[in-house]
């Protein structure tokens, strides 16, 4: 096998790395304030943002431990309506909401994992499939709480009961959780866990012979995508500020889960370039090009063929690419010099 | 548990162990008992029953019937039946697999830090925290991991990926794998499988090193006679699940019912 | 009384729908190594074939279901022949997220060509009904419910007695060595998706009557009958036959008597807690992996 060095080296200062990610992110208010980015374009990066805690948090359960969850768009909107009932409607503060809007979809998530998980991995793609159909039919159905079809709406957060942000200040704080959740990921995926997380999904038997408690491990690894995907419909109520069941059916959770493999699997990076390709550059790019962009559904097709062709013929994800390019690019320059 | 169930200075002990899949009885009233520091081979002809009575041992598979006296690290006797697969290697007791099972896209040194997976002690929160006590018990595990690397002679390329390596390396690093947790006692599922005679000579030494340096009993089942009959002090032979001898190399070398076993009945006659 | 009969007939009619499709997830799951998330989509996407050629083309409603079938026969073989014989070296995870694209393409292709506008389908047979035991059941749901045991009948008979029955059932137990003996596994998996896809497209006209042709059509009968596999087991073909009865009896009970929001809801958290207890189904039993 050849090993396949990340485009951004990793190992080096990797903490530094993420920082300095997250104060590139931080500059484009700055640049639309300066007139040199559109209005819209602090949306577009939010929801990159927003779609990327979640999709780190999958590709710990899809990359590293092999397990698939459908589930991702049912926990994050049983998050945002929980965060937008608790400020709106109960009057609560922020951190509150917070800590019901986390807490809530990971008791749902550890129950359906303790069921599912205790046999085999496809149960949870099963079991996380039906648990997303009853959040969404539940989702039309609570209108005292979730406001039915017409939608729901928040504010954007006051951190601390006084500190009230506005449309920037959002912006800052989810970059800020990004960067934060890059970080924990990291450490996470470097360590024993992620040891453990990459034993079971090479070999169960060497995994348990060396001591790793699978159900515990698959627990652990399902409980911390669906904490993500909660965080991220929490980000997503308090900066999108509105929501409405059909944005989380099965379409979203494919969305997020084309966009792990599209970018790299166990790859931070590569995880926000696949969401940045998923549901950024169709808005960016696709909608121009003239007679497919204006088709609906187009971009769908493009990430669904993405995805058997990654699957296929670049199993690494498109975070690899540059690196690729610069190899080939090095081997056609050694060719033709002699 | 009483002490009385195993022996003073004996590690192991199997109980009339059975097992059947569907009918078949793979492993059928087998009993042998292996001492500290031995070097024990379990042998017999294909289908015998050596890997299945293994998978009971460490507890893959749940035996019908039967006992597994063992000696823990810190000397309590307990009857593995009674341990989930994921604790026996607590207990000191740790295996390597007959088709290696080793995970491709790490290196061989985090290969061989899955074998510590139970000696952190740093929580999850601390491990994301990257915590100072977190971080000097990850440094502490990975030079001992380069010294088990170092002693068995492929520390040179501890930070390759385990896959596209030659097989008598990756067996090495299965080795190594295993010695991380200071064991007790050492399962070897065909160790000698896919090596050439070269490496099948050198890993009879490393096995021999292993047991005098870790101070561990080793139990392998091989089917690779001159390996078996070179490193081992005792040897049990099997057939059809069920017990046929237990003796030194040579007495086994010379029973009756072993050669008849492997020879076929009529040609053993003769 | 005759209430329950009632819905006992129009369970047995849901039960056709999900059988078939059940059905063709687990003739995926056991040629292919695959569980099958696209079955309903490919359902979906033929049956606005159908749609098509019945409005549009203006074809009688028969000739058009047949029209539907061959091009679920052509689109099994697409699938197969394109994407799913190159994997044989992907991980059964990552075969799992091939099925999930295909999801993608079906649903991102089908407004494209057939408009965004919800249709209709007809039922065959559009008027008449038989009445049983106090309950009355319509010509059409004598004709599914006929329909789906007959073409059940068809492919057990077909699975368990002939030739190519065999050769499905070995490659279903042991690809490789199906392979080393001679079976052609190639043509075996893709004549499976061929029958998927038309089991598919089947229970889609079936289900369409009842509802509007649109891209949600088959998300309930796809849901459904992964739980129906689920709930037979994954290890037996007539296992998710009776799990798809079963789900469709249960699932219009308990929406007729406990509440008619959240009974399906409800079964689905029953057959949670179910595999709780039997977790390989009713059927199915645990295999002992080797090591």
């Amino acid at each position: 096998m050849k090993i396949k060095k990340p485009a951004f080296n990793l190992k080096k200062n990797a903490h530094l790395n993420y920082v300095l990610f997250g104060a590139v992110l931080c500059l484009v208010p700055l640049l639309i304030e300066l007139g040199l980015l559109r209005n819209s374009y602090l949306t577009l990066v939010g929801s990159v943002i927003i779609y990327s805690v979640a999709a780190i948090g999958l590709n710990l359960l899809l990359g590293w431990s092999g397990l698939i969850s459908l589930g991702t768009a049912g926990f994050m909107g049983l998050a945002a309506y929980i965060s937008a009932y608790v400020t709106v409607n109960l009057k609560l503060p922020f951190e509150v909401a917070v800590l019901l809007a986390l807490s809530i979809p990971l008791a749902v998530g550890i129950l359906v994992g303790l069921v599912s998980l205790k046999i085999e991995g496809l149960y949870l793609a099963i079991a996380t499939l039906s648990v997303s159909e009853i959040l969404r039919k539940s989702f039309e159905e609570f209108g005292d709480i979730t406001n039915g079809f017409s939608g729901k709406t928040a504010g954007y957060p006051k951190l601390l009961g006084f500190f009230q942000l506005d449309k920037y200040g959002t912006y800052l704080l989810l970059v800020v959780v990004l960067v934060g959740v890059m970080i924990l990921i990291h450490n996470m995926i470097n360590g024993q866990m992620g040891r453990a997380l990459n034993a079971m999904r090479g070999s169960e038997a060497a995994a348990q012979a060396m001591g790793v408690h699978l159900l515990k491990y698959r627990l652990v690894a399902f409980a911390l995508a669906t904490s993500l995907a909660a965080l991220s419909g929490i980000l997503y109520i308090h900066f999108i500020k509105y929501t409405y069941p059909p944005t989380w059916t099965l379409g979203m959770s494919l969305n997020i889960l084309s966009a792990i493999i599209i970018g790299g699997v166990r790859n931070i990076y590569g995880t926000i370039l696949g969401v940045f390709v998923v549901f950024a550059v169709p808005d960016l790019f696709l909608k121009q090009i003239p007679y497919f962009g204006a088709m609906p559904g187009f971009a769908y097709i493009i990430n669904g063929i993405l995805i058997i062709v990654v699957i296929m013929y670049y199993p690494y994800g498109l975070i690899y690419l540059g690196n690729d390019m610069k190899k080939l690019w090095g081997k056609v320059k050694a060719k033709v010099k002699p | 548990m009483s002490n009385l169930d195993l022996q003073e200075g004996s590690v192991l002990r199997l109980e009339e162990l059975s097992i059947s899949f569907g009918g078949l009885k793979a492993v059928d009233n087998l009993s042998f008992e292996i001492k500290e520091k031995e070097i024990f081979g379990l042998i017999g002809p294909n289908g015998a029953g050596k890997t299945t009575a293994f998978n009971c041992i460490t507890q893959f598979y749940r035996p019908n019937h039967g006992k597994i006296y063992f000696r823990d690290k810190h000397g309590k006797v307990t009857n593995l039946i009674d341990h989930p697969v994921h604790e026996i290697i607590k207990l000191g007791l740790v295996r390597t697999f007959q088709n290696v099972e080793l995970i491709r896209e790490l290196s061989i040194l985090d290969n061989v830090l899955i074998g510590a997976h139970i000696d952190f002690k740093s929580s999850l929160l601390a491990q994301a925290l990257k915590t100072k006590k977190a971080k000097d018990e990850e440094t502490a595990l990975r030079n001992e991991a380069i010294e088990v690397l170092t002693f068995l002679g492929i520390a040179d390329r501890m930070l390759l990926p385990a896959g596209g390596q030659p097989y008598g390396i990756l067996k090495k690093v299965e080795l190594a794998r295993t010695l991380m947790c200071h064991p007790k006692l050492i399962i070897l599922d065909e160790p000698a499988a896919g090596l050439n005679d070269i490496e099948t000579v050198n890993l009879a030494k490393v096995i021999r090193t292993i047991r005098d340096k870790y101070g561990c009993a080793v139990l392998l089942v091989e089917h690779d006679m001159r390996l078996v009959m070179d490193v081992c002090d005792k040897i049990c032979a099997i057939n059809f699940g069920k017990f046929l001898a237990v003796g030194s190399p040579k007495e086994i070398q010379r029973n009756k019912d072993v050669q008849a076993a492997y020879l076929g009945e009529t040609e053993a006659d003769q | 009384m005759s209430t329950f009969v009632q819905l006992v007939l129009r369970s047995l009619e849901t039960g056709s729908i999900y059988s078939l499709a059940a059905l063709g997830i687990i003739i995926i799951y056991r040629t292919s190594n695959i569980t099958h998330f696209a079955q309903g989509a490919m359902g979906m996407f033929n049956t606005f074939v159908v749609t098509f050629l019945f409005t549009t083309a203006g074809m009688p409603l028969w000739l058009a279901i047949i029209g539907g079938m061959v091009s679920a026969l052509i689109t099994g073989f697409t699938v197969d022949f394109v994407i799913i014989r190159h994997t044989k070296k992907v991980s059964p995870v990552a075969k799992q997220i091939i099925t999930l694209g295909l999801i993608m393409i079906f649903v991102g292709v089908t407004p494209f060509l057939f408009g965004v506008d919800p249709l209709n389908l007809p039922q065959l047979i559009p008027t008449g009904s038989l009445p049983v035991a106090g309950a009355s059941i319509s010509f059409n749901g004598i004709l599914n419910i006929g329909f789906g045991l007959s073409v059940m009948a068809v492919l057990f008979y077909v699975l368990q007695r002939t030739k190519w029955g065999l050769a499905i059932r070995t490659t279903a137990s042991n690809e490789f060595t199906a392979r080393l003996m001679g079976v052609p596994t190639k043509t075996v998996t893709m004549v499976a998706w061929a029958v998927a896809a038309v089991l598919g497209v089947l229970a889609g006209v079936m289900t369409a009557p009842f509802t509007s042709v649109t891209l949600n059509l088959m998300d309930g009968v796809q849901l459904n009958a992964l739980i129906a596999c689920v709930l037979g087991g994954f290890q037996t073909f007539y296992g998710p036959v009776l799990g798809a009865y079963i789900i469709g009896i249960a699932k219009n009970l308990l929406v007729y008597y406990v509440s008619s929001v959240w009974g399906e809801q409800l079964l689905y958290l029953g057959i949670l807690i179910f595999i709780v207890f039997r977790p390989y189904g009713l059927i199915g039993k645990k295999i002992v992996k080797k090591v």
